[in-house]
């Protein structure tokens, strides 16, 4: 087994979903482990850092670094029970959107306040730093790890990390597509020199899209829903799965995990959409290589 | 005295953006300033205060309502008119940005006559 992988602790979006129906793909909120050499990288804290809390106080390892795209409850719900952070001979590093250090705090600490937590942050023993967000590279270990802002309420990042030289790609979050969707909205209230200039925006805002995900051997992307749900969902900041998938066939993404998953979506349905992806890419003529994020599901790196 | 033109400053890096605010206030005798990220525009917002303030949210370097959360700190900005920019339409980024004071937040794209009205209604107190 390879020393360098990632593993999928919790695949859904919104909330936990822990389900019978719901128990292929997982019920745990939002977290990704990242680990090389022995460095442990966390993207997201939702329900499923818990048991790769537990997981983690079994080995070796002491120190981690926690990346939040943002402070959402599923991306950050499951910290109030992450084992590390209550012993002292842990370090956490805690990186997110914010202004500097004290903001990050901040948003860490809000959930576990009286009368929604019965102790605060101040009752973690391990050492936690607050990494400051305005540095524009980290290096976890072998890892390297950069961040762009993405379309989702709230300054919510998207992170790129190299490793091995591999680069893996972590958007939970993300709504695709959403200037273009607007613009056809408008379209035909629109005279001639707008028209023109918002076709550039849109060549633009695409351009810039596939950017963020270019070049990517592994992509974790939001794919929230189905075009129905999207329609009646638009401007939720979650993307529907067909746009996920045709975003990361334009950006020349080799593989692609759907993650965020609906919580109303069980097994049944989410095998549908993966099927479909996968008819999509054919379609289309590509090599991208398209899975379901799956709760335990490890991928060497 | 008094018969300078009201200065306006857009940040954002879309060309396509610029392009659409340079005709939008191309007969209203203002001067526009652009500056691509957040770091370009602290270097001239630290020492000037422009009539109106353009912000988008997402830019290259910073997240706009940060950028703003920074320049409210400052003592020449604390008043200053801002407009925030985006595509970004969310309920909760529009609620950060009235905590921040913002005047006004319009939704990318945006049609020509709309940018000249709101350019005249925010400068026209300022311009003699
Ligand atoms: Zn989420
Ligand atoms: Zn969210």
């Amino acid at each position: 087994m390879s020393n360098k992988y990632l593993r999928f602790w919790g695949v859904r979006g919104s909330y936990a979903a822990p389900f019978d129906s719901h128990l292929k793909v997982g019920g745990n909120t939002s977290c990704v482990e990242i680990s090389a050499d022995g460095h442990t990288l966390i993207c997201d804290a939702g329900t499923g850092i818990i048991p790769l809390g537990n997981e983690l106080v079994k080995g070796n390892a002491r120190e981690l670094m926690l990346l939040l795209t943002h402070y959402h409850w599923d991306h950050v719900c499951g910290l109030p029970f992450f084992v590390p952070a209550f012993l002292k001979e842990w370090t956490l590093n805690f990186f997110g959107p914010g202004n500097d250090r004290q903001d990050v705090e901040k948003h860490v600490s809000a959930q576990m306040k009286a009368p929604y937590f019965p102790v605060g942050t101040e009752s973690w023993l391990a050492k936690i730093n607050y990494v400051c967000p305005t540095n524009d590279t980290l290096q976890h270990g072998p890892m390297r790890i950069t961040f762009r802002n993405v379309h989702h309420p709230g300054a919510t990042f998207g992170y790129r990390i190299c490793v091995n030289s591999k680069t893996v790609i972590y958007i939970s979050d993300n709504e695709c597509k959403f200037i273009e969707k607007s613009v056809s909205k408008q379209r035909s209230e629109l005279n001639h020199e707008e028209q023109s200039l918002y076709d550039d925006l849109v060549r633009e805002e695409h351009q810039s899209e596939l950017e963020i995900i270019g070049n990517a051997d592994i992509l974790i992307h939001d794919a929230q829903y189905t075009t129905e749900d999207y329609n009646r969902k638009r401007g939720w900041g979650h993307s529907c799965y067909i746009d996920t998938v045709n975003m990361a066939i334009d950006a020349g993404v080799k593989e692609l995990y759907l993650y965020h998953h609906d919580p109303n979506y069980d097994d049944e349905m989410i095998e549908n959409i993966h099927q479909h992806a996968l008819e999509i890419i054919s379609e289309r003529k590509s090599g991208l290589k398209c899975h379901v994020a799956r709760e335990g599901l490890r991928v060497d790196l | 005295m008094g018969t300078e033109a009201p200065t306006v400053v857009l940040v954002d890096n879309s060309p396509a953006i610029k392009k659409l605010f340079q005709r939008s206030i191309k007969d209203l005798g203002i001067e526009l300033k652009i500056f691509d990220t957040a770091a370009d525009s602290w270097n001239y917002l630290k020492d000037n205060q422009p009539d109106l303030l353009f912000l988008s949210i997402i830019l290259p370097d910073k997240n706009g309502l940060s950028l703003l959360k920074d320049l409210r700190k400052h003592t020449l900005h604390q008043n200053t008119s801002v407009i925030m920019v985006s595509s970004k339409d969310y309920a909760q980024d529009k609620l950060d940005a009235v905590e921040l004071g913002v005047v006004d937040f319009i939704t990318k794209p945006m049609p020509i006559q709309m940018i000249t009205d709101v350019v005249i209604k925010y400068t026209a107190n300022t311009s003699n």
